[in-house]
């Protein structure tokens, strides 16, 4: 059930998807690793859309050189926690939800219990390592991974169904040198914008779903497209694996 | 016979795009992107390692199909194809 409030604030998306899709944003669970740049619009969307629970997960402390592109972050907040800021806004910004902010390093010996019982995990990293956990665990636990990865002016996205898509790792198997990436901040904007519309659809239970398509963004033509993608039958990480649960129809 | 070279994110920075080239018949994909690629050093050194393979992220595709990176030596390219190369982006 909705608080008075609640009915008011989410009005005008109501009009698109009812009190039965409203509902099921708010018992959603969602794990958004990362508080940066992809992390940033990511988290802001989804908690202005009603998602219940979020739980967004970063080590970092904000310096005055991220605020070109991580918009949850201030002026006033360099030198504090990137979870502490998170927090602070996304709370802000919705005080109906509920934020865990989690100050920890994700890695191979914690990446399962952080993301608990989650519906889905949002890829919000600058890095393959730590995108790999992330795929790993999503194939453990059967739950989606929406990806998301900038550099500059180019985006791409995906949305990863364990058992029915590729797996992050069939689509890119190995790392790229870890380099400082130039951005502007527009770019993790477009990239983590479609990336919370992923999550969100999904949710909801309609639309299409970015499955089996990696989409590609460049900013300075101005021109998006998408390549196929598909599973590799001999892939590390997911071979042999099917989906046994339905995806977008999974109720709690 | 004509192909057409897509290169995507810093590939298409350093090299450009939609490249259409004539080529022999049996050209070889590797041979092919080498070639392109030559035309500018920073571009070259972006895709291929200093022994002239393929760096291991870089990924290959011909006409909406992946080509694994130790096929593409010997993958023929034939008249029409549209031919991809991009890393991985890996920022966020």
């Amino acid at each position: 059930m909705f608080s008075e409030r609640e009915l008011e604030r989410y009005q005008r998306q109501m009009l698109l998807f009812g009190g039965e899709g409203q509902e099921r944003l708010k018992k959603a669970h969602i794990f958004v690793a990362g508080a940066g740049g992809l992390g940033s619009p990511i988290s802001l969307y989804l908690a202005v859309a009603g998602v219940g629970t979020i739980t967004i997960v970063d080590m970092d402390v904000v310096d005055q050189s991220n605020l070109n592109r991580q918009i949850l972050h201030f002026d006033r907040d360099i030198g504090r926690k990137k979870t502490i800021s998170a927090e602070e806004k996304l709370q802000g910004l919705n005080p109906d939800i509920t934020i865990n902010a989690i100050d920890v390093k994700i890695d191979e010996s914690n990446a399962a219990k952080l993301i608990g019982n989650a519906d889905g995990i949002v890829d919000a990293m600058d890095n393959y390592p730590t995108r790999y956990l992330l795929n790993t665990a999503a194939i453990a636990k059967e739950i989606p991974l929406f990806h998301g990865g900038i550099r500059g002016f180019y985006g791409q996205a995906t949305t990863i169904i364990p058992g029915k898509t590729p797996c992050l790792k069939c689509i890119f198997p190995k790392a790229p040198p870890k380099e400082v990436f130039p951005v502007v901040g527009v770019t993790p904007g477009i990239i983590g914008t479609i990336q919370a519309n992923e999550v969100i659809k999904y949710l909801l239970g309609s639309g299409e779903l970015l499955t089996g398509r990696l989409f590609i963004w460049d900013g300075m033509q101005a021109h998006a497209e998408e390549l196929c993608v598909e599973r590799n039958p001999a892939c590390e990480a997911c071979g042999g694996i099917t989906g046994s649960k339905t995806p977008a129809r999974k109720k709690k | 016979m004509t192909v057409k070279i897509r290169f995507f994110a810093r590939f298409r920075e350093l090299l450009g795009t939609d490249i259409m080239t004539d080529v022999a018949s049996g050209t070889m994909f590797t041979s092919l992107i080498a070639t392109i690629a030559r035309k500018n050093p920073a571009g070259y050194a972006a895709i291929f390692d200093e022994k002239g393979a393929f760096y291991e992220f870089v990924i290959l595709m011909k006409n909406g199909k992946r080509v694994e990176l130790e096929d593409a030596a010997t993958t023929p390219v034939a008249d029409g194809d549209e031919i991809a190369v991009f890393p991985p982006v890996a920022g966020g």
